[in-house]
């Protein structure tokens, strides 16, 4: 089998450009590889479009313009797709076909990107472990043993990137969905300033929360998509109304001044991951940015979680109120339109997302109001307004984008420890606040990769890909992926 | 904050129109358990009720936020493309089971 996609976007398009591949080639390739997919990674499946689409773009001379001509992807299953099956991973919207497209699904069709499938996720883009999603369990691909999660929510975006079925895929972010797999997956994953990338048509889970953002194998080939989708959308109420500008090209010489959140990295145990963090800023020194351990009120870190959890769950409550089975979704029989609404609610919805809506509906009880969900939304305030300080003053902070590599199969944490509470959850600062965060691969332990995160303030997204840029020069582990790996581990990595 | 026990919770999904399994109101309620801990941990932060509660990460003049109520025909969807994902159907109209005879 061919191997181009194991290519940047940028590579593909110079390729392309050189007539050296076709787009059929490399939908021919995407197609092979999602029809020998072991991890679990796909929903519906678009091959005759997308070979459709790729015949009649090999007619066509290739734009140099345009680095998305002709290039294959996969949206993450909560993102519309006119016409094709779109079920959020969740029985309840088995069958469900949008009358539209999502304005990114949009945007990249009008750039003659060609998708080949949609990727599954944890069920309704709750839960982050990759195993809530009505397929069952997603496996992480650098392990063919099947012993480790990619995790979540993003979980089928990240593994079609990493096992480099397609050189980019679509995801959602609302607490780190996109930037904890990516840091499992070795992948770069970034989440935009909130209000840039437009949610239209993607199935809201929290909205004050959720963003689209998308998993690539390299910092350039992310900052190309997000210029290419960072536009004004007037069907979306929350698209920001800032002149856009462009990000590329990137210039990592403006990098000046980084922040290091001490509490993070004290609540890091793994030696692995912590000293692959202290090389990396060791050489950011080097290369002339300063670097700040700067200290912040662990108690406000510790508090991450419960108020992502309550917020996210009081939305999550209200915003799924439409999926009744009426006017679309997995209907089932009843004797009154009342039984019929319980009954495909009952049978549609699975376990976990059914314990976050309680938990959503018992903070906005009258009683819990002011106790429970305002309370969270003032802890919310207290975060941003403490990190809003911090990156006036900083390029951006950085820290490993997760305690671990990624989880086995069975493991769970302990839900009171720190190291759970802040290093395993504090990449929701990034959605609290709607700062620009990305993930980058940090290092690899034992064959299993784990990421390093930078966040940067609101519109600075140029500022987070160019510390990223100059972060992924310094580690040396562009382009990662399943079919690469084991040069990267000769290297020494 | 109001009492949490198996009654309670099955009060809520019944709301929700849905039911559980009993292991897992039992699962949700160690679950509980576990939540109200964890948000005790949010009245370890001082001065906490000088904050207002934040309903977007920012809200600035940048957000559109309203538009004028006007149909834009170029965004309408097609009602036979919308209606095809009902079960039921008739007459152009989604159809119920009968609420009075």
């Amino acid at each position: 089998m061919n191997n181009y996609l194991n290519l940047s976007i940028v590579e593909l398009h110079n390729l392309l450009l050189k007539g050296e591949v076709k787009p059929s080639t490399l939908v021919l390739e995407a197609i092979e590889k999602c029809k020998n997919d072991e991890f679990n990674a796909l929903e519906a499946l678009n091959f005759d479009e997308a070979l459709k689409k790729a015949y009649e773009l090999d007619k066509k001379e290739v734009p140099s313009d345009n680095y998305f001509f002709g290039i294959p992807y996969i949206a993450k299953d909560n993102l519309s797709t006119k016409g094709l099956e779109t079920t959020g991973g969740s029985n309840i919207l088995k069958g469900y076909v949008p009358s539209f497209d999502a304005t990114v699904i949009s945007i990249l069709n009008s750039l003659d990107a060609i998708m080949v499938a949609k990727s599954t996720l944890d069920e309704l883009a709750m839960g982050g472990s990759g195993r809530s999603g009505h397929k069952g369990l997603q496996y992480n691909p650098f392990d063919k043993t099947k012993m480790h999660l990619i995790g979540g929510s993003s979980s089928g975006s990240a593994i079609v990137t990493a096992a480099s079925y397609v050189p980019f895929a679509l995801g959602s972010d609302t607490g780190d969905s996109i930037r904890k797999p990516a840091s499992y997956g070795g992948l770069v994953g970034y989440k935009p300033t909130y209000g840039l990338i437009s949610r239209f048509g993607l199935f809201p889970f929290s909205v004050s929360l959720d963003h689209i953002g998308y998993f690539t194998r390299s910092v350039e080939d992310a900052a190309i998509l997000f210029d290419a989708l960072n536009k004004y959308d007037e069907n979306d109420y929350t698209s920001s109304l800032k002149e856009r500008t462009k990000v590329c090209p990137l210039d990592e010489k403006e990098v000046k001044k980084v922040a290091v959140i001490s509490e993070v990295i004290s609540s890091i145990k793994d030696e692995k991951i912590l000293n692959s963090f202290k090389n990396y800023v060791q050489e950011l020194e080097n290369r002339g940015v300063k670097v700040d351990y700067v200290n912040v009120d662990s108690n406000l870190l510790k508090a991450i979680y419960p108020s992502y959890i309550i917020i996210s769950s009081a939305e999550a409550t209200s915003n799924n109120a439409n999926l009744d089975g009426v006017k679309f979704g997995n209907r089932k029989e009843g004797k009154t339109y009342q039984e019929v609404m319980f009954n495909t609610r009952n049978e549609g919805f699975g376990e976990l997302i059914k314990r976050r809506f309680i938990l959503g509906s018992y903070a906005l009880m009258k009683e819990n109001q002011e106790e429970v969900y305002l309370k969270a939304k003032r802890v919310r305030h207290a975060i941003v307004d403490t990190f809003n300080k911090i990156l006036d003053e900083y390029d951006a902070f950085i820290a490993p984008a997760a305690p671990s590599v990624a989880r086995k199969v069975n493991e769970d944490s302990d839900a009171l420890d720190d190291t759970y509470l802040i290093a395993d959850n504090y990449l929701a600062i990034g959605n609290f606040g709607g700062y620009p965060s990305i993930t980058i691969p940090l290092g690899l332990k034992e064959g299993l990769p784990f990421g390093l995160s930078i966040t940067s303030k609101i519109f600075a997204d140029k500022k987070c890909f160019e510390v990223a840029k100059l972060s992924e020069d310094i580690i040396g582990l562009k382009g990662l992926s399943t079919s690469n790996i084991d040069e990267f581990i000769k290297e020494g990595k | 904050m109001k009492e949490v026990n198996k009654e309670t919770l099955k009060i809520a999904a019944e709301k929700l129109l849905f039911d559980m399994e009993d292991s897992q109101y039992e699962t949700l309620l160690n679950e509980f358990h576990v939540i109200i801990k964890q948000l005790e941990l949010m009245d370890n932060i001082e001065d906490l009720s000088s904050y207002s509660p934040l309903s977007f990460p920012y809200v600035d003049e940048s957000f559109s936020l309203l538009r004028d109520d006007e149909v834009i025909e170029e965004t309408l969807l097609n009602k036979e493309e919308v209606l095809a994902n009902a079960k039921e159907v008739r007459d152009g109209q989604i159809e119920l089971p009968k609420v009075v005879g």
